[in-house]
């Protein structure tokens, strides 16, 4: 089992080399099979570990390997270590598994650009980082693969660097997710003070009785943590950066921001849940992040024109939800959530991004319509991934949104307010998924539509088809794995490594899903009033709130205000700098410097006559001179 | 063994090293100042012999011997350097040789 886990973390690894290294020896289409396969013997080695662990008892689930001591410094040492046990197994599941989904899919997708190998190498390097992050085995090696996620996603997301706003939205997601990978690494060295050692046993079973519940110390690892997190996972306030993340090929908006590196932060705060247990109110911070995110994001969502950025808000708002459910310590239903949602929205993006395929790069939707007609596959799987989105049963979502719903009644006083807002939330989901679906298949066939679309039928290759059709295949069954008020297949898995701290009553499994699936029917129905049907509500209401909707429209103004309290101070005390320090101080020094060094040499120079009989004098009179000191000085 | 001390010996080779540092500072005619080399060299032969007499054994006179074989070398060289200039007919004069000023 541990063999099978080490096979899975570095066979991506050796894909990525292999494509490094036989650069023009292999074809572009075989640098994806290359990746894909590599991913999938992950994906095989993961399954076999998961096949080992089923064997054993549920309390002896976890198993530590390392193969060698990364830095030791006097008695602090960390290995190169990985942790096998449900939670790693079930990421490590869901990483490889979408990720091979993906990986082939993306072979039909970015067949005929240019730098194809490029691409399939940066997305095995992501696998591989991921999976490094999900299964590492101390804080510091997560800490390495969290900057390595946040490496590939930054060089996946500028992948076409020819564009701007491409380079731009890398820039953005790398620096955003830098301010996280700070507030890591100062909860990291604060542990490494107060416990001594960085491997999750030693952390977990130390922690507790070296810090106290609630002190400065427990609150300040916390909130390096949660810092790290919600970088990561796109949560208010440092979500801004995933929307424009989008510039990316979709396959990468797929699998990287979507389904697994953005999820990241959920996994990070069930795996590190003692420490956040030691500081319950950052637990609970948690929490009311996800919510106001979920909130907010699904507001947002209602007016965007461009088909990835609705999606992308869609996820950041389901990331809310599993905020609530980690923060409100229900961490198998925050993994339940997190494996369906990797599922549905895989399926989204890749059924997006079949549509964008069709329409020749096109990501508006007011230029779509009446594509039902024109592609039926892809219609079908779309709606699928909206019943499974909005949470409509029995498919995916339905599932895990309502067990998180039902982890949040049972929690005391915090838990009915975000009761409330999730069950907004969920209105709110129905409301944009379903005006996606109306807009985009629905209708009659803009001109955009008719001018691109020749052919009767054209939705992509097989090569494009299968893996979304095996997404689809999940989207509706990978929902019944765990079925509230039955049977509890993620979370009494999940339960030896992250036990909840409430559980839920059977009534509240049951009341939940009601008004949930009726929130969502209703949601559903106001999308077809107002999107459906050819009516000009949605023009009356934007003129009705005209504040409201150009607010929306941006953003909420985060973008706009982080600029004006961050970017334009930076960028004018840098000009400030520029004028009054580097150019007459450091600029005027260098040039003087080479200046006096070039005349001294001049000087020196002269010295070098070339009259041989001075040299043999200067010799002389040296010799004589040493003779004399000799001499006198004995 | 008889004849004059240790002292006459030093004595005669700085005289001699002394007249062979002179001609190598002031002549200008390369040819002399080789001349004035070879003096310097066996100046130092001489006071090699003398102190190998002095202590009794024989140190001092195979450094002699290598010191004349290094002599000898160095004339070869020299020799045939002057020979070059005197075919590119380049006058014979050291101060005239200052290519090499930085």
């Amino acid at each position: 089992m541990i063999t099978a886990s080490w096979v899975a973390l570095f066979a991506p690894a050796v894909g990525v080399l292999l494509i490094a290294l036989a650069r023009d020896l292999i074809s572009k289409k075989q640098a994806g099979y290359i990746a894909a396969t590599s991913v999938l013997v992950s994906f095989g080695s993961s399954l076999c570990a998961l096949i080992n662990l089923l064997g054993e008892d549920p309390e002896e689930r976890s198993h530590s390997s390392s193969i060698w001591t990364w830095l030791s410094a006097g008695s602090f040492k960390v290995d190169l270590q990985i942790m096998v046990d449900p939670l790693s197994v079930l990421m490590m599941l869901i990483v490889s598994g979408v990720g091979f989904l993906i990986l082939s899919y993306a072979v039909g997708y970015m067949h005929g650009d240019g730098e194809e190998r490029r691409y399939h190498a940066y997305k095995a390097l992501f696998v591989f980082s991921m999976l490094l992050l999900v299964q590492s085995g101390n804080l510091l090696l997560l800490l390495a693969g969290w900057g390595m996620v946040g490496l590939s996603s930054y060089l996946l997301i500028n992948f076409w660097h020819q564009r701007a706003s491409a380079v731009h939205a890398g820039k953005k997601a790398f620096i955003m997710n830098a301010f996280g990978d700070a507030t890591f690494a100062i909860a990291i060295f604060l542990l490494a003070q107060r416990v001594g050692a960085l491997d999750f046993g030693t952390v977990f079973s130390q922690a507790p009785e070296v810090i106290d519940k609630s002190s400065v110390a427990a609150v300040v690892i916390a909130l390096g943590l949660l810092g790290a997190a919600v970088a990561k996972s796109a949560q208010v306030p440092l979500h801004t950066w995933l929307p424009d993340a989008m510039e990316g090929p979709t396959p990468v908006s797929a699998l990287i921001h979507a389904a697994t590196m953005v999820t990241a932060g959920v996994y990070m705060v069930a795996r590190t849940h003692v420490l956040f247990e030691l500081a319950p109110a950052i637990l609970h911070l948690a929490a009311v992040l996800g919510a106001i995110t979920l909130l907010m994001a699904g507001f947002i969502a209602l007016v965007q024109t461009d088909i990835k950025r609705v999606i992308a808000y869609s996820t950041m708002s389901q990331i809310g939800y599993m905020f609530v459910a980690v923060g409100l310590g229900a961490y198998g239903a925050g993994m339940f959530h997190l494996m369906t949602h990797a599922f549905f929205k895989a399926l989204l993006f890749m059924a997006a991004g079949i549509v964008i395929h069709a329409l020749a790069g096109e990501q508006d939707i007011r230029k779509m319509g009446g594509l039902g007609k024109r592609l039926p596959l892809t219609f079908r799987i779309f709606v699928i991934g909206s019943l499974a989105l909005a949470g409509i049963p029995p498919l995916a979502g339905f599932f895990s949104k309502d067990l998180i719903l039902a982890h949040a009644l049972a929690e005391g006083v915090i838990g009915p307010i975000l009761w409330v807002c999730a069950l907004v939330g969920a209105f709110l989901t129905a409301i944009y998924t379903f005006r996606l679906l109306f807009v985009v298949f629905f209708g009659k066939p803009s001109e955009h539509v008719e001018g691109h679309l020749h052919k009767e039928r054209f939705e992509g290759p097989f090569a494009m088809m299968w893996p979304v059709g095996i997404l689809t295949v999940l989207a509706v069954v990978g929902g019944l794995i765990e079925i509230p008020g039955a049977w509890h297949g993620i979370s009494n898995w999940v339960e030896p490594v992250a036990a909840p701290l409430q559980e839920p009553e059977v009534w509240m499994e049951v009341l939940s899903p009601i008004v949930a699936v009726a929130l969502a029917v209703l949601g559903a129905g106001i999308a077809w009033r107002l999107w459906g049907t050819q009516s000009d509500t949605p023009a009356r209401l934007r003129e009705r709130l005209p504040q409201v909707a150009t607010a929306l429209e941006h953003k909420l103004y985060w973008d706009e205000a982080y600029d004006r309290v961050f970017s334009v101070p930076a960028q004018q005390t840098a000009l400030f700098l520029r004028r009054a320090i580097e150019g007459p101080i450091v600029l005027g020094s260098v040039g003087e410097l080479g200046r006096s060094v070039r005349a001294l040499g001049g000087r020196i120079a002269r010295v070098q006559s070339g009259l041989l009989r001075s040299y043999a004098l200067a010799l002389a009179a040296g010799l004589a001179v040493i003779i004399v000191v000799f001499i006198s000085v004995r | 063994m008889t004849g004059p001390g240790i002292v006459a010996y030093v004595v005669l080779s700085v005289f001699l090293f002394s007249i062979g540092a002179v001609g190598v500072l002031v002549r200008r005619s390369p040819l002399i100042v080789l001349l004035a080399l070879e003096i310097m060299l066996n100046a130092g032969n001489l006071a090699l012999i003398a102190f190998s007499r002095h202590w009794g054994n024989g140190d001092g006179q195979i450094f002699a011997l290598a010191v004349m074989v290094v002599a000898a070398a160095e004339a070869v060289v020299g020799l045939g350097l002057i020979v070059a200039m005197s075919r590119r007919r380049v006058a014979l004069d050291v101060d005239k040789l200052t290519t090499l000023r930085g």
